[in-house]
């Protein structure tokens, strides 16, 4: 088992690429992952914000908290993206 | 293999972002959905912010000023620059 890939290391290797946030509540972002720390709060570039209404704001570059991200899709390009059921 | 991003270069992780954008505009926005912009003048480890020149939005239309804010750090939801 000495290939077991850890949770932070999975994130690690999205560093760069285009990455999906899932928040607890109806809130997605989507956009290029330039960092992250041990509380996976991240920063990203080139953000889009995706309200539970359904409006999405664009965002240069942000800090975001990771006190309320629920999930991450390497890859992601947001909700927009994939076809609904 | 080492753990996380510590390793990253300034800029990169949420500490060089942080330091990188310090005395600059930014928009904050909380979980509640109230945006403030204003100057950042100083962030800690808990996200608690301290604005200068505070504009408080609530659904993006303008209801105050503040000339000095500090925010808790628990309420916020993302810090972006400008």
């Amino acid at each position: 088992m000495a290939s077991q890939l850890l949770p932070l290391e999975l994130i690690d290797k999205c560093v760069g690429s285009r990455i999906w946030v899932i928040m607890k509540g109806d809130k997605e972002f989507a956009g290029t992952l330039v960092g992250f720390d041990d509380y996976v709060n991240m920063v990203l570039e080139d953000v889009t914000e995706f309200d539970y209404s359904g409006d999405h704001t664009k965002l240069k570059k942000i800090l975001l908290n990771g006190n309320n991200i629920c999930m991450l899709i390497p890859g992601g390009e947001g909700p927009t993206a994939v076809a609904a059921p | 293999m080492e753990n996380g991003a510590a390793t990253h270069g300034e800029g990169k992780d949420p500490s060089g972002f942080l330091s990188e954008i310090i005395g600059n505009p930014v928009t904050v926005k909380l979980n509640s959905g109230v945006v403030y912009k204003g100057e950042l003048q100083s962030v800690d480890g808990y996200m608690n912010i301290a604005l200068e020149k505070a504009e408080e939005y609530v659904n993006g239309v303008k209801r105050r000023s503040y000339g000095d804010a500090f925010v808790r750090g628990n309420n916020v939801m993302y810090i972006s620059a400008e």
